[in-house]
């Protein structure tokens, strides 16, 4: 006898079987044995619900995607994960309670990863990222949910202890400085220099000189990734629209608010490709094509467009100043001139 | 009177990296540029091929930091530079190493800097005309050019220029190409061009190859 699935059971199988990835109706049809029209209208139904969205469409060629939005970009966890980390974050949550506090969403974050790292805690499997504050946990952790001990984990104490070890030991200290700790803890140089150029940044008064030496750091920490050259590539065009205002004598505290907006832009956009390496290296990589065609794709994109928007901006200031500039001012040091020797017959041809 | 000047990539880069102990054809393009009496004309394309060459130096210059800062690290497993920019990355390398990394990148990127200002100052006060934006190069013209010589990045400037000059008045084709556009190549180009394609109505621009200048 055929047991006929109920309309609940079929959407449940749907959902299920588009935690792994997004899907085409096809592919959906298939791993829940239906029919192309019927998967088609519980994939509608769903959507209108917000529980997946349609991510391509082409006539038939629809793929839907499953959205928890409790996850950075959507990226997929699988559901003993999911429930590992909301047990964390409820263990985490309750010990500040027991303070009387609530932790901010970087302590929170922070916490979870503490916890994570050590091996004792038998939870290093469960996936973290570096993104624009540090190293977070893949799921978002947010202070203001309810979180339940969903699963009993079995290192319970030692977890206990390393979130009270985490608590005992940052307790007095605001958000900013547990970030950049964080960042000093993993030896992460591009994070550590971006702490200190915004630090810089938001000084009363600059000093070029300070700027210069913090960016010249920067360019050697910046990574040159034959996948992904555009980071570096872009890179350099901002440190180099800053270097080149310097040597014809700007001063860099007049555009205070464009070179801003500009680092601020690039470090959004090296964050993303530092996600997008956390994600692709490493246990538990996930596809590179699927995680830019479905996840990071459209917010690189974007990223990169308000980059060059900004740069535009920061370029118009350097460029407004050097029609005044006379070239002949600069006096070439012997490792400049001897620099040019040698790449007097470089032609840049290919 | 003086004809107008459309001027090759070559001739524009090595005006951006004079200096006093400059080889004789950097000397030249400084000079002629410098001595500049009639207009200045570029075209999308050297716009383009400049910005290109930018890109390419940070990146040899990246890759020698890299060297630098880890002697384990190799040139020839980066595939972000050509093979043809690994001697000079190792002759760079070698002559910078016993600096401080910090001081190698200081001075790497000071070279880089200088001769942007160079360019850009060029680009923004000197030239009088930018002609044929990248969008508006004939590729089927590109391609003609391309069954006679091999440079693809020549092939779209020579495009451009031969487009100009349908409807200009007579211009120089100002190059430090010692290779593709050599005075015979040069020749050899506008005969090939004219027996391949004998009715096409294209005018080649006179040739002021500065290697051959005396």
């Amino acid at each position: 006898m055929v047991i006929r699935k109920t309309t609940k059971q079929i959407k449940e199988e749907i959902l299920s079987c588009l935690n792994e990835g997004p899907l085409s109706i096809e592919q959906v049809r298939i791993k829940v044995e239906s029919n192309w029209s019927t998967v088609n209208n519980y994939l509608e139904d769903l959507s209108k619900d917000g529980k997946v969205k349609e991510i391509i469409s082409a006539d038939k060629a629809k793929i839907y995607q499953r959205i928890f939005g409790d996850t950075y970009f959507d990226i997929p966890i699988t559901d003993e994960e999911r429930k590992k980390f909301r047990t964390l974050f409820s263990l985490i949550i309750q010990e500040y309670k027991t303070r009387g506090k609530i932790p901010t969403k970087t302590c929170f974050a922070k916490c979870a990863v503490h916890v994570i790292k050590n091996e004792s805690s038998g939870l290093s499997d469960l996936p973290i990222i570096w993104y624009l504050y540090g190293l977070i946990p893949q799921m978002i952790a947010d202070p203001a949910k309810e979180y339940q001990e969903e699963i009993s984990l079995e290192h319970k104490t030692k977890i206990k202890n390393l979130i009270l070890e985490f608590i005992n030991k940052n307790e007095k200290k605001g958000s900013g400085q547990i970030q950049k700790e964080q960042h000093r803890e993993y030896s992460e140089k591009l994070y550590i220099l971006a702490d200190e150029f915004f630090e810089v940044l938001n000084k009363k008064e600059w000093k070029n000189e300070e700027v210069l030496e913090i960016l010249n750091k920067f360019f050697i920490a910046c990574p040159i990734d034959n996948e992904f050259p555009e980071i570096f590539d872009l890179t350099e065009t901002v440190l180099s629209i800053i270097r080149k205002m310097t040597l014809i004598k700007i001063e860099l505290q007049n555009y205070r608010k464009e070179i801003l907006l500009t680092f601020d832009s690039l470090w959004k956009l090296i964050a993303l490709y530092k996600l997008y390496k956390s994600k692709t290296t490493g246990k538990n990589a996930l596809n590179k094509e699927m995680l830019l065609k479905f996840y990071l794709g459209s917010t690189l994109e974007s990223r990169r467009m308000t980059l060059k928007e900004t740069i535009l901006e920061l370029n118009s200031v350097y460029f407004n100043n050097l029609a005044n500039f006379d070239q002949n001012q600069i006096k070439l040091s012997k490792d400049v001139q001897e620099i040019r020797k040698i790449m007097e017959d470089w032609t840049g041809e290919d | 009177m003086e004809k107008d000047s459309f001027l090759d990539t070559n001739v524009i880069f090595n005006y951006s990296t004079y200096n006093e102990q400059s080889k004789e054809i950097v000397k030249k393009c400084y000079l002629y540029i410098y001595n500049k009496t009639e207009k200045f004309i570029v075209c999308g394309a050297v716009l383009e091929e400049l910005q290109e060459i930018m890109v390419k130096r940070a990146r040899i210059h990246k890759i020698v930091i890299k060297k630098i800062a880890d002697q384990n690290y190799s040139f020839e497993e980066d595939h972000l530079i050509s093979k043809r920019d690994i001697p000079f990355a190792k002759q760079l390398y070698e002559r910078l190493k016993n600096l401080r990394l910090e001081e190698a990148s200081l001075e790497l990127a000071k070279e880089r800097d200088l001769s942007k200002i160079m360019i850009e100052k060029f680009l923004s006060v000197q030239i009088d005309e930018k002609v044929i934006p990248i969008e508006q190069i004939q590729t089927e013209l590109i391609n003609k050019i391309h069954n006679i010589i091999s440079n693809h990045a020549d092939c779209k400037i020579l495009a451009s220029a031969l487009q100009l000059q349908r409807e200009r008045e007579l211009f120089l084709f100002v190059t430090a190409d010692g290779k593709d556009l050599d005075p015979n190549s040069y020749d050899f180009l506008k005969d090939q061009f004219e027996l391949n394609y004998p009715n096409e109505k294209y005018k080649f621009p006179e040739l002021l190859n500065l290697m051959f200048v005396c």
